[in-house]
């Protein structure tokens, strides 16, 4: 274990791990949540380098670890990194679409002491759910997996991402989390970074489905309380006050990308400028205490104006860096979700507007495409939309 | 005015009928016109559509049983007589009940309830197939647009519903295991309700359609009518018997019901924690010691609960044999004070990490 301690006495430990073990993937849904510039397999970390970052990261304070990608189990020593969670006594949650392989290693990964499975479900009518996640017979295989989950006696959460593709759906969500006896259900709606910031204009619903969303599931939490926890993400561009983006910069959260780069969040790399260091060559302590990209937007020290002197800097963080970045110009601005924020109007305007356009077709997620020219610019406060 | 849809063009549309004949043409519309006449009636009736088949026609019926209301009060609308008004408010009342939880549409939610689905959802009409809705809001533009003979005229297929209730409360009852008595109390009332309303508007097109043009359009309603209610089925057949094509957004079976709800509540023993129930933490939640902050933690699905001593103390002692009583009683005697106090304490916490799904019975 590496002796080198967090060099601010306050600074928190981290809570969770979020591992990318891998960006292959069989599915492409085009928000995905991975950057456009993927991982291939070739550079992926070893079995032996994922346990060494497992062991540090439970010394250094972290309790969940989020077994992610890409698909997970696409990668052959998915049970062996699961048995090293257990030994370790974190807990381990895999994050999974439920087809390719993930049914055939489900069993051996309960034995291996695996604590609950997050399954992605894209839509509740099949086609649409095959449409956006791009991968034919992908609805029965999923249904399949979570049937075996709750059989095992695993708790299921289902992950639903809301667009315009499946708003009408969220009831049927619900109906579909009971159904499968999940005990959660996340109403997530699309945060616009990476795949989803490309595109924003095909997924993009408007206010009034928004807002009916958000009616479905207060009446559901309501109705099913004590049966299905929801947890509902509210679309930045329609919101008042930006969320705190993974509980705040460096505060609770690490994420190892899949060849082994420890980002502050999944999104963060989008912010060209920052130093990421690797877990090749920095312990885990170290990065999280000194990595140039960790230290970077911590705390409060770097805010600007309106945040600097607001009463909510501390518990939004000033929202999303990387969302400041791509929608301001400017990763150290106020994140253009905040109503504080300049830039604040414009984005709802440019929210409304895309809502009422036809969409474009999806540009589907795939490895070694070049996809960023694609991508919107950022806002200018005087320019016309 | 062109009429919209084909009008018998037989003799007795060209020259005036006695009033008898003219009951007897447009009874012998409904003979040939009216919905029992349906291929999906049939199937329903004798027992050949299945539970989602049946939930399908019920939830899609509404929308017809909610509106049916609206159009009455523009019927009523258009009557300058206040003779006419007092019978026809009747009929809204009949619908609408004279309070909360009663009448016609209440009954029939009753019905829809009863088949397994969530009121809230039924209510909300999202569920629906386009035709019902397009076909219900014709009838209502009709009542709105014609002459008050024609609106009236139109509400005649309530001749020929007596009828159709009758096959229709002996076929369920005999053929479908989940349809009680209770369920179809809506027809009970509407065996009596019709043709006391029929008896008035028979009545009333006998007397005011005194010309060939008249009692033309009078037919030329009913037929209207009986398209209303023909293509409402025609729509549920093409989408829930054959060929099975469901449009975008209609309800599919497993969506907006209740019953499947409590039975999955049930099994994944869920619900309030009592005194005598033993807590048990399942799989995917652990009770765990964080050496790095010095204290005890409940690690759970996407979350972590901090814990003080108290709840420590409660969660060491739920170990899936104990009940709340068992737990109660040895606290009480670790920290010398009263069980009662304890248990109320112990369920409070118990119960509101049941809420969270973090615990079950």
């Amino acid at each position: 274990m590496n002796a080198i301690t967090p060099n601010t006495p306050s600074l928190p430990a981290p809570v969770g791990l979020l591992a990318e073990l891998t960006h292959r993937c069989p599915l492409r849904c085009p928000y995905c949540s991975n950057p456009l510039e993927l991982d291939r397999r070739s550079g992926e970390l070893d079995t032996a380098t994922w346990q060494r970052v497992l062991t540090e990261a439970a010394g250094l304070g972290v309790l969940h670890v989020h077994l992610s990608g890409g698909e997970p189990t696409a990668r052959n020593d998915i049970v062996e990194i699961t048995q090293t969670c257990a030994r370790l006594g974190l807990y381990s949650n895999l994050i999974t679409s439920g087809v390719g392989g993930a049914l055939a290693k489900l069993d051996a990964l309960y034995d291996a002491g695996l604590d609950h499975v997050q399954l992605s479900v894209q839509g509740v009518d099949a086609a649409n759910a095959e449409k956006i996640g791009g991968l034919k017979n992908a609805q029965p295989q999923k249904l399949a997996f979570a049937e075996r989950v709750t059989q095992l006696g695993l708790p299921l959460t289902l992950n639903s991402v809301i667009h315009r593709g499946n708003i009408h759906e969220v009831e049927g969500f619900i109906d579909l989390a009971v159904k499968l006896g999940a005990k959660r259900l996340e109403v997530a709606h699309t945060q616009y970074y990476g795949w989803a910031y490309v595109n924003r204009a095909a997924l993009m619903p408007d206010k009034a489905q928004v807002d009916q969303s958000i009616r479905i599931v207060e009446a559901a939490r309501e109705r099913l309380k004590g049966q299905l926890v929801i947890d509902l993400v509210v679309p930045d561009y329609y919101a008042k006050y930006p969320k705190a983006c993974a509980g705040g910069w460096g505060r609770k959260l690490m994420n190892v990308t899949p060849a082994g780069k420890v980002l502050p969040c999944h999104a963060a790399e989008t912010i060209k400028h920052l130093e990421f260091w690797y877990v090749s060559d920095h312990s885990l302590a170290d990065i999280w205490a000194n990595s140039p990209a960790f230290t970077a937007y911590r705390g409060t020290d770097w805010m600007k104006e309106p945040c600097r002197s607001c009463d909510r800097r501390e518990k939004d963080w000033g929202g999303c860096r990387c969302q400041a970045l791509a929608l301001a110009g400017d990763a150290a601005a106020t994140d253009p979700a905040c109503s504080l924020s300049p830039l604040h109007t414009k984005v709802r305007e440019l929210a409304t507007e895309e809502a009422a356009e036809t969409p474009p077709d999806y540009v589907y997620r795939t490895i070694g495409s070049n996809v960023d020219r694609a991508a919107p610019p950022p806002l200018k406060e005087d320019a016309p939309l | 005015m062109t009429a919209p849809f084909p009008t018998p063009m037989t003799d007795a549309s060209q020259r005036l009928l006695s009033p008898e004949d003219l009951e007897a043409a447009l009874r012998d519309i409904g003979t040939r016109r009216y919905h029992n006449l349906h291929p999906f009636h049939r199937l329903l009736h004798d027992g050949k559509l299945d539970k989602d088949q049946v939930r399908a026609w019920a939830l899609n019926r509404y929308y017809y049983q909610a509106m049916i209301p609206v159009k009455d009060a523009a019927v009523l609308a258009r009557m300058e007589d206040a003779s006419l008004r007092r019978v026809w408010r009747q009929r809204i009342v009949d619908h609408d009940g004279d309070a909360p939880g009663d009448g016609g549409i209440e009954r029939w939610l009753k019905l829809a309830e009863g088949v397994g689905f969530r009121r809230d959802y039924v209510e909300s009409t999202q569920g629906i197939l386009s035709a019902t809705r397009f076909s219900v809001d014709a009838y209502v533009h009709f009542v709105k647009e014609r002459s008050l003979l024609e609106a009236i005229a139109s509400s005649l297929t309530e001749m020929f519903s007596p009828t159709i209730i009758s096959e229709r409360v002996a076929g369920m009852l005999k053929n479908y295991d989940f349809i009680t008595k209770d369920t179809l109390a809506y027809f009970d009332k509407r065996l009596t309700q019709a043709p006391r309303d029929a008896e008035f508007a028979i009545d009333y097109v006998k007397q005011h359609a005194t010309t060939p043009e008249l009692q033309r359009q009078a037919m030329a309603a009913l037929t209207f009518k009986c398209t209303v209610l023909w293509t409402q089925l025609d729509a549920l057949y093409f989408s829930y018997v054959a060929p099975g094509m469901t449009p975008p957004d209609a309800w599919v079976p497993g969506t907006g019901l209740v019953a499947e709800v409590a039975e999955v509540a049930q099994a994944a023993g869920t619900g309030t924690v009592r005194s005598a129930d033993v807590p048990r933490l399942p799989r995917g939640v652990r009770l765990r010691h964080d050496e790095v902050r010095g204290q005890h933690v409940l690690l759970a699905p996407e979350r972590t609960f901090d814990l003080d001593a108290n709840a420590v103390a409660v969660l060491s002692l739920v170990d899936g044999q104990s009940s709340v009583r068992d737990i109660a009683v040895k606290l009480a005697e670790t920290f010398v004070a009263d069980p009662d106090v304890i248990e109320a304490d112990v369920l409070v916490m118990l119960n509101d990490l049941a809420t969270k799904r973090v615990l079950e019975r």
